[in-house]
């Protein structure tokens, strides 16, 4: 079982990257679980036809022990889990999510599930938002980023937690925000850490499109390049036996780097 | 589930116990130096050796780690032990302190058990099972042993839950009835020569008071006459190496005392199912008064002119309360048995024996 974890700054586009490496993982078969950890439980829309569902703690909080499924079927089989949490200002969201991954490993994960993705939000912040890197849990992660400064700094911040954490890095994920050599700025970024960029996802208007349709990609638009773009990723997840875990670098190296390239 | 309104035992403390009972060198408790303090001071008058790492609030902030790594090099410098747990706070387990990555960052020789837990996480007894499942998972007990006291502690807290100290919202302590209305009753049947039954079905150390009171019968019954049946559940053979050390204990100075143990109804970790086996046992047996110490709700079909010695004073106020006019408190029994190897006095054994003295005299 492939169990991976997606990081990256807020606001890159770690959803619909999970969302769609999920459908197209689908789409060949595999046994695939979305768990989306944002408290905010909107990371599964495209693959529900645009729907929320009821999250996993909200779950536990109002029926605990309750033996319906944990998890609502999307797009291609996926099978979708928000964990949730509090809303913003109140309790502990850090602790929702380590009880949502404990009680889902415990009760819910078996041993045929072939890949299952944690859709993580933003960076690593706290024991909590580590948790889905703990052993056990995901035992690779990718993290999503563009050639833009800041995302590369949260980049780095997260490989600094898998360094810490001893988690092994499966690749970066480049999300195109269309800016000049941005390939090769991750990729050599990529190689800094010693890790490699795993795919180059360009920017489309598609992707906006089918979302707004409360679509995947795979699902809205399945012949585009973009779409092909996803399931090249989801194959080369599946490939991926590069693992390693990274080492952050200076941020003024990371400011080099984008000077160089400019 | 009834919302329980007075305070219970926490997983942490069970958790320290259990931990105790596998014969662990050194507790590391992860959390701020308060934390399971007064159970932290108990058990090191039994011996084990308890630490904290002392946690404040910038470790609540950023995090406990390297605290935890230093003090567990420490123990192992000082104490070179074979056996360490290191218990989950509050306050470790809530900002998702990785225990395991620690021990391992420590590297040091002994075995070290990581106690994932805190005091939200359900009753008392989720402690005890999850020490049972690292220690089967490390290979200190069987796997079997495991699932056997899981299954107990399982057991015990479905009985709290129904007929327990969680079976009412709220229970204000009670002290019992007094020492001499119940000894009297003892003696008065004794010479009546009427069929005691005396039941011993207790937790773990607790027994080593408890027992006490069959010692002070026996005493009795050898001055005044009677017939009296012991039944205890103190099998030597049932339990971790500590818990049967107990029962063998007490086994020795109940011979000594020349008391004959009837029937032997379980292992001292198994009181949910001895007590069954116990009210089985004495069934047809006769019987005319029953005194049952230790945890006597474990014991179906309670009749309130049983004699029902306990030490919590919310176990008497739920007994008083339901009619047992002749349930009667060993108050502090616990906190005075820390180290014990042998039988230890109880004050309704006390009361007994002065009666009979003063009888003969
Ligand atoms: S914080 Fe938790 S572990 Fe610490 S003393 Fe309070 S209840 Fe016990």
């Amino acid at each position: 079982m492939k169990q991976i974890a997606i990081y990256g700054k807020g606001g890159i586009g770690k959803s619909t990257i999970s969302a769609n490496v999920a459908a197209a993982l689908g789409e060949r078969g595999l046994n695939t679980w979305y768990i989306g950890c944002d408290p905010k439980a909107d990371g599964s829309m495209t693959l529900l036809g645009g729907r929320k569902i009821e999250t996993f703690l909200e779950r536990l909080r109002s029926s605990p022990g309750e033996n319906r499924p944990a998890y609502v079927e999307g797009f291609n089989g996926v099978k979708c889990i928000e964990t949730g949490g509090p809303i913003a200002g109140v309790g502990c969201a850090g602790r929702g999510i380590i009880v949502a991954v404990q009680e889902l490993y415990k009760r819910y994960f078996a041993d045929n599930i072939d890949v299952i993705i944690y859709d993580v939000p933003g960076d690593v912040v706290c024991g909590g938002f580590a948790a889905p890197l703990r052993e056990k849990f995901a035992n690779e992660v990718y993290i999503v980023t563009s050639g833009e400064y800041l995302s590369l700094y949260a980049a780095n911040n997260i490989v600094r937690g898998l360094e810490n954490l001893r988690v092994n890095l499966g690749g970066l994920i480049c999300n195109s925000r269309e800016i000049r050599n941005e390939e090769r700025i991750v990729s050599e970024f990529a190689r800094k850490i010693g890790s490699h960029m795993i795919s180059f996802i360009p920017r489309d208007p598609i992707v906006r499109e089918c979302e707004n349709r409360g679509k995947t990609v795979i699902e809205g638009a399945p012949e585009s390049s973009q779409a092909s773009a996803y399931r090249r990723l989801a194959d080369a997840i599946l490939k991926n036996s590069d693992l390693r875990i990274p080492k952050p670098i200076d941020p003024e190296e990371i400011r080099a780097l984008l000077r160089e390239n400019e | 589930m009834t919302d329980v309104l007075h305070p219970r035992p926490s997983p942490i403390i069970a958790a320290m116990y259990t931990l105790r009972d596998l014969d662990v060198d050194v507790i590391v408790m992860h959390g701020p130096p308060g934390c399971g303090f007064t159970a932290s001071r108990l058990l090191e008058e039994a011996g084990v050796t308890v630490v904290t790492t002392g946690m404040q609030e910038n470790d609540l902030i950023f995090g406990a780690e390297q605290r935890l790594v230093e003090v567990l090099k420490k123990v192992d410098e000082e104490f070179s032990p074979k056996l360490v747990g290191v218990v989950g706070t509050c306050a470790s387990m809530i900002i998702g302190e990785n225990l395991d990555a620690a021990i391992k960052k420590a590297g040091i020789r002994s075995t070290v058990l990581p106690i994932d837990i805190h005091a939200c996480a359900g009753p008392n007894t989720v402690g005890a099972i999850k020490v049972l499942e690292v220690a089967a998972s490390k290979g200190i007990i069987p796997n079997e042993e495991f699932e056997r006291q899981k299954e107990m502690l399982m057991r015990a807290t479905a009985l709290e839950r129904e007929r327990g100290m969680t079976s009412k919202p709220y229970l204000k302590p009670h002290r019992g009835a007094t020492k001499l209305k119940v000894a009297k009753r003892i003696i008065e049947y004794l010479s009546q020569n009427k069929r005691i039954a005396v039941v011993l079905n207790a937790k773990k150390e607790t027994a080593y008071r408890f027992a006490d009171v069959m010692r002070a019968i026996e005493y009795a019954r050898r001055r005044i006459g009677g017939y009296v049946v012991y039944v205890a559940n103190t099998d030597p053979n049932i339990g971790l190496p500590r818990i049967r050390r107990y029962s063998m204990d007490i086994l020795r100075d109940l011979r000594e005392a020349g008391v004959t143990v009837d029937y032997l109804s379980g292992g001292l970790d198994e009181y949910p199912v001895a007590g069954e086996r116990a009210a089985k046992y004495l069934e047809d047996k006769g019987i005319d008064l029953r005194v049952l110490c230790g945890l006597p709700h474990a014991i179906p079909d309670l009749r309130v002119e049983d004699i029902l010695v306990t030490d919590q004073p919310r176990e008497l106020r739920n007994f008083i309360d339901s009619g047992f006019t002749f349930a009667v408190g060993e108050i502090s029994t616990h906190s005075m048995l820390m180290g014990a190897r042998g039988i230890v006095n109880s004050e309704l054994g006390d009361t007994i024996r002065e009666l009979v003295d003063e009888v003969q005299t």
